[in-house]
């Protein structure tokens, strides 16, 4: 811009926001321009006025409903929420489709009483201890063989299980609610 | 003992302990709603959006970034929030005689100051709705023109432009002679 060139409303709006690259070249026309030097002042009494309004206070506290609701919970994202209905939907699925063949295994599955599990458990307990009793790390060529039965392992793995789910329900059970 | 920082209270929100988000809350609603009485200039429609804002920060607390300020954050929201209740009422008219006039805080003498924030405020609300966000963006949350263009998704001359338009109808209304 020319020195001899007033300065459009426009501009000085963008030297108040600090937003113009001609800041230089407006202070040196305003320096010399009393009529422009007029407007910026007008502008500038009008920022005075819009940032000296005062906070007003609030009639209720509205912190209350957070602070009184331990229910509240952030939602999960979207695709959270969408994975884990189609997860369960998948498993329900499955599981219609499994039903069948289950029913007709189950029968063939001799079922142990509580009696053969505890004192299976109690002899692979006994085993373990005589294995431990017996264990020497830097003697041993190679590890004792580890006699465990199918049921054991099942029962392990159905009780690892539980406790992963059980786990897992404590940890979410807030974003779950 | 120190009180908590606002990081520490954001973690705390976000594992889902809402007391840590009430006691932000408390500490920023007296802002927030003094945004959305800026834009809005009615208390009861301010006092609902700003409790409104919290609850869309806390639903969307996981995708907050730790590393920025909370303050600026929330307040945009309600920006946001006010902009879009304008707009869903198309009430870019002046003002009706439901806005109020903070009467709920006026003392029977007012003082010259009072009187003269209130006219600072019916000056404000009379303006469109974008143009009284804009200066609200502008002028209280101090953001760039850029800023206000990427927050607002218009284009930066719009930004200017409104800015420009909405202080020249301030202008009019407040240095206008009596």
């Amino acid at each position: 811009m020319h020195l001899t060139d007033h300065v459009t409303d426009v501009q000085l709006n963008e030297y108040l926001d600090n937003e113009t690259a001609e800041r230089a070249q407006i202070e040196s026309h305003l320096a010399s321009c009393d009529e422009c030097a007029a407007r910026l002042s007008v502008l500038q009494s009008l920022f005075a006025e819009l940032d000296s309004l005062p906070e007003l206070t609030l009639s209720r506290n509205i912190a209350a409903r957070f602070t009184t609701n331990p229910n509240l919970t952030p939602q999960l994202p979207r695709w959270l929420t969408l994975t884990a209905t189609l997860q369960a939907a998948v498993a329900l699925i499955a599981l219609i489709v499994a039903a069948p063949f289950i029913m007709t295994l189950l029968p063939a599955i001799e079922t142990p009483s509580f009696t053969d599990i505890f004192l299976q458990l109690q002899s692979q307990w006994i085993a373990w201890l005589d294995i431990l009793s017996t264990f020497k790390m830097p003697t041993l060529p190679q590890s004792p063989p580890l006699e465990i039965s199918s049921l054991v392992l099942t029962l392990t793995l159905a009780g690892a299980s539980v406790l992963w789910l059980v786990g897992n329900g404590m940890l979410l059970r807030k974003q779950i609610k | 003992m120190t009180a908590p920082t606002d990081r520490d209270l954001l973690v705390r929100a976000m594992r889902g302990e809402s007391d840590a988000f009430g006691e932000l809350v408390t500490r920023y609603q007296t802002n927030v709603f003094n945004v959305c009485y800026r834009i809005l200039h009615e208390r009861g429609e301010s006092e609902d959006l700003a409790q409104e804002t919290f609850m869309r920060a806390y639903d969307r607390l996981h995708t907050f970034d730790l590393e920025r300020e909370f303050g600026p954050w929330v307040r945009r929201i309600a920006a946001n929030l006010c902009l879009n209740h304008l707009e869903s009422q198309k009430s870019t008219a002046p003002l009706d005689e439901g806005r109020d006039a903070d009467q709920s805080q006026r003392p029977e003498r007012q003082v010259e100051v009072k009187e003269r924030s209130e006219q600072i405020r019916e000056a404000l609300a009379s303006l469109p709705a974008q143009y009284r966000v804009v200066v609200e963006l502008r002028h209280y949350q101090e953001m760039s023109y850029d800023e206000i263009a990427s927050e607002l998704k218009i284009p930066l001359s719009d930004v200017k432009s409104h800015l420009f338009r909405a202080r020249k109808l301030l202008a009019e209304k407040l240095h206008a002679p009596d």
